[in-house]
């Protein structure tokens, strides 16, 4: 027991400072993983929750886990697997909207986009969040990582696919939310 | 290039993080294609209003010292050098005995990470209301309904029998990455089979058991019964409230002769 305890007591002290030091780092993408989190979920409990289960994930045990790719993107994965993870959880509650009820449309052919960008200019931050809430989890993701300033890499990485596929994604998505921004625009 | 190639440089070209040559050949496009040029204008337009009205949300004050508090604290206890003061005569067996332990604890701390995410996996299996995307027709209709859905094969040399009845699988996440869930049950109890790739994760090496023609870890998280190991490329985790020993018996039929 003499012997073994300072050995211990270091290993669990070098593993809290890792693991501190690790939690600071995590904990500077609190506001950018929220963000997601918010426009994921749609309101602020659930994007609270969400929050907090990813960093248990992501930092739960003390250990010296290092993610193969960025920081950043590991968490963003984490996050997006929770949600995604807890939709399925759910997902035959009526009271929570399928996150898959457009996947077809937003995964469909480019649009021929015959309306005006001047007009599209006038629709409000509310609409363009009403807009991106109507479109399927994976397009939603897709634009706010690339909003984040992720590289193409890192985007691959969070969404689980190929580097060369997240152009293409992030551009029918883009088009996805044109086409939606343009309804409110039309109203106005 | 067609129109549909040239859309998806679009944005680069726009912030400018496209190669010469890419840009040139952009530019061109743009000046003798209409629909492209609308486009353009659409990715722009698009830009803008993300950028510029699209709500940002900030995560609460409270929220980030509620995280602060938990996993970054300041002060962190420091092992006292006074308490480790032995003779010098106890120096060698000390840097022996010490690196035995060390290696014995953190694969240990590791693996609890580990535990705990097979635990959680678990009980999500449990709570949920439909845990099973593709009921089990036998072994042979649920491992093929996974091709496309993961990126390895989940090998599994057991077609489930009358002790454990395999119930289904389904595609979920552990810690980083998609898993292959597979669902047995024995009596009344539930059975959670995880199955990852292995790479990156620290699979235990230390205090294994022996499990048929494999080895591994058994431990309890929340009540649970908890059996890891590691075959290959592949990284296995199973559990349930079964007792371990009726575990370790699932998890050598699993891995096969």
């Amino acid at each position: 027991v003499v012997l073994r305890r300072p050995s211990l007591a270091r290993y669990d002290a070098t593993v809290a400072r890792e693991k501190s030091s690790v939690g600071r780092e995590a904990l500077a993408y609190a506001d950018a993983l929220y963000n997601l989190a918010r426009h994921l979920t749609g309101n602020a409990t659930d994007a609270d929750d969400l929050l907090q289960e990813t960093y248990a994930r992501a930092l739960g045990a003390a250990d010296g886990f290092v993610p193969t790719g960025t920081l950043r993107a590991w968490l963003f994965r984490i996050l997006r697997n929770t949600f995604i993870d807890g939709y399925r959880r759910r997902r035959h509650d009526p009271a929570r909207p399928g996150m898959d009820a457009d996947a077809t449309e937003d995964a469909a052919e480019m649009p021929r986009e015959d309306f005006d960008s001047d007009q599209l200019r006038a629709v409000v931050g509310t609409e363009i969040e009403q807009a991106l809430q109507a479109l399927t989890e994976d397009a939603r993701a897709v634009i706010l990582l690339d909003l984040e300033g992720m590289t193409a890499v890192e985007v691959a990485e969070v969404m689980g696919c190929a580097v060369g596929t997240v152009k293409s994604r992030l551009t029918r998505a883009r088009a996805a939310l044109r086409s939606r921004l343009h309804e409110y625009a039309r109203k106005q | 290039m067609t129109c549909a190639e040239i859309r998806e440089h679009l944005l680069e070209y726009q912030r400018k993080q496209l190669a010469e040559s890419l840009r040139v050949e952009v530019d061109q496009h743009l000046a003798s294609c209409a629909d492209c040029r609308h486009w353009a204008e659409g990715e722009r337009a698009t830009t803008d209003l993300l950028e510029r009205r699209l709500p940002r949300y900030s995560a609460p004050l409270e929220l980030k010292r509620r995280l602060e508090a938990r996993w970054a604290p300041s002060a962190v206890p420091r092992w006292r050098w006074a308490r480790a003061i032995v003779p010098l005569a106890a120096a060698a067996t000390l840097v022996a005995g010490g690196t035995f332990f060390w290696q014995r604890h953190a694969d240990r701390v590791d693996a609890n990470r580990l535990v705990a995410e097979a635990a959680n996996d678990h009980l999500r299996v449990l709570y949920s209301e439909h845990p099973l995307d593709i009921p089990s027709g036998g072994i042979h209709q649920v491992k093929p309904w996974f091709q496309g859905r993961l990126d390895f094969v989940p090998v599994v040399a057991f077609d489930g029998d009358a002790d454990f009845m395999l119930q289904g699988g389904a595609v979920g996440y552990f810690i980083d990455r998609k898993a292959a869930v597979l669902v047995y049950k024995r009596r009344l109890h539930t059975i959670s089979l995880m199955i990852v790739r292995a790479d990156g994760l620290p699979w235990p090496t230390h205090d294994l058991q022996r499990m048929g023609r494999l080895k591994a870890r058994v431990e309890r998280s929340r009540g649970f019964s908890v059996v890891l190991w590691r075959d290959g490329e592949l990284g296995y985790a199973l559990a349930s409230d079964l007792n371990a020993a009726e575990l370790l018996d699932l998890g050598a039929k699993i891995a096969g002769p």
